[in-house]
């Protein structure tokens, strides 16, 4: 058996939620990351993450919720958002966004799809798909820049795996 | 919608007026806080305002794209400044961060390709000094997306040509591409300003205090008559008129009236159709 109607908005609204405060952080670092190179990607990134934000809160409405409704994660999930904001440094925030946050999400999305009845949430199945798309575009992009600007990728991997683990420990971020 | 309040720590004091503190710049970058540091020629050679030389040509292209960086950081900033702003206006202002991602890197290639490269030049932030210590995002599409931009789309309509005409087909059409992007900007905004002034007329308010403070800063940093730039030529020969761009401002929902007023001010009044 799928998950109900209720569990099904109350996840969309997360990944909403999410979404928005990703958005936001991005939009923090363009003007206080120094490098060019950064700005622009994070520039784009902005746009990518706000889409995917405009149709998860499209999908709440569908699913007996507000249009644009967000619910706020489990309380170690927005602690960690609020700390990866924080981040000062340049290339600490690029890993932290997209070493940690993404390739995390990325699991989180594969568990909704394994529970969800994919026909009957079938337009939540079609927006997580492009969400995952998306944001495996914005992962390569980071590559790509890490090899143009080779200090962007000077990041203590210790520091990496750890901010890692604690995402994974986070075992569910509906609440 | 709420208010952002700045803190000393993200203003700053140039010529006695507090401003939002510069964006973070690599160290390539030379940021001056005044015109007169600027580096635009005034080559003899050329009519004054249409200097075409190498050197100038990738001046032109380098501050083409400062500016578009610092619309990026603009946009952005008013995304996290502005938390509450009504959803489908962030979805403008997030996509305005991407336009302007674009225009900046198509313009660093094209800055590249003629043998430049990004720090090249002096730079400065002055849109962003006054746009972003603007406390209500009324204010700031007033300033930066209605009155910078719409004189961009102006500006974009005449140097397109410009490039043409000195054979440089490749950047004319790369302005002419960036036009209809910064057409759309000033467009949600004259928009999104008719509407929040209809739900709430005591935002007009801010949009008056934020285009007079523009005004002040304006005349603040206006160089004097006989002012020299850091190439040494007259600042006031690097400055010339451009006529407003008439149809891409009645594409951004300029009216008939606005435009006529436009055309007045710019000395291009004898444009505007008397009643008769």
């Amino acid at each position: 058996m799928g998950l109900n109607v209720k569990i099904r908005g109350k996840a969309v609204a997360t990944f909403r939620y999410i979404h928005v405060d990703m958005m936001e952080t991005l939009a923090q670092w363009t003007p206080s990351s120094p490098e060019m190179e950064a700005k622009l990607m994070l520039g784009e990134h902005i746009w990518d993450v706000a889409q995917s934000a405009d149709a998860l809160g499209k999908r709440t409405r569908e699913l007996r919720m507000q249009l644009h409704h967000s619910e706020k994660p489990a309380d170690a999930y927005v602690e960690l958002l609020a700390d990866i904001r924080k981040e000062p440094g340049t290339a600490q925030r690029l890993a932290s966004f997209y070493e940690v946050l993404l390739p995390g999400l990325a699991e989180r999305y594969r568990a909704y799809l394994d529970q969800t009845d994919t026909l009957m949430d079938g337009p939540t199945v079609r927006i997580i798909e492009q969400m995952h798309a998306v944001e495996a575009r914005m992962m390569s992009q980071y590559r790509e820049l890490r090899g143009e600007v080779p200090t962007l990728g000077k990041v203590d991997s210790t520091w990496v795996k750890a901010l890692s683990q604690r995402e994974s420990q986070i075992a569910s971020i509906v609440t | 919608m709420q208010s952002y309040t700045h803190t000393s720590s993200d203003t700053t004091v140039i010529r006695g007026i507090t401003l939002r503190k510069g964006p973070a710049r690599e160290s390539c970058f030379t940021v001056v806080e005044d015109n007169t540091k600027l580096s635009f020629n005034a080559d003899p050679d050329y009519e004054t305002g249409k200097d075409m030389s190498d050197s100038m040509r990738r001046n032109r292209i380098h501050t083409h794209m400062h500016n578009e960086m610092q619309s990026i950081e603009i946009a952005a900033q008013s995304l996290a400044d502005f938390p509450d702003a009504p959803w489908e206006l962030r979805m403008e202002l997030a996509r305005q961060c991407w336009d302007e991602s674009r225009h900046a890197a198509a313009l660093l290639r094209r800055l590249k390709q003629m043998g430049g490269h990004k720090g090249e030049f002096p730079v400065i932030h002055y849109e962003w000094y006054i746009t972003c210590v603007q406390d209500s995002l009324i204010a700031r599409l007033a300033i930066q997306n209605r009155t910078f931009e719409g004189g961009e789309m102006d500006l974009l309509k005449v140097h397109a040509q410009m490039w043409r005409d000195a054979g440089d087909e490749v950047t004319a059409e790369l302005l002419e591409a960036i036009l209809p992007d910064e057409i759309h900007h000033v467009r949600f905004a004259n928009v999104w300003m008719k509407r929040l002034a209809k739900d709430d007329p005591r935002v007009l308010l801010k949009v008056l205090t934020g285009i007079s403070f523009m005004k002040w800063v304006s005349q603040v940093f206006a160089p004097a008559p006989d002012e020299t730039n850091a190439s040494g030529g007259k600042v006031s020969e690097t400055v010339h008129p451009t006529p407003p761009n008439v149809d891409d401002r009645r594409l951004a929902e300029f009216t008939e009236q606005e435009i006529a007023e436009l055309l007045r001010q710019d000395g291009f009044g004898y444009l505007v159709p008397q009643a008769s």
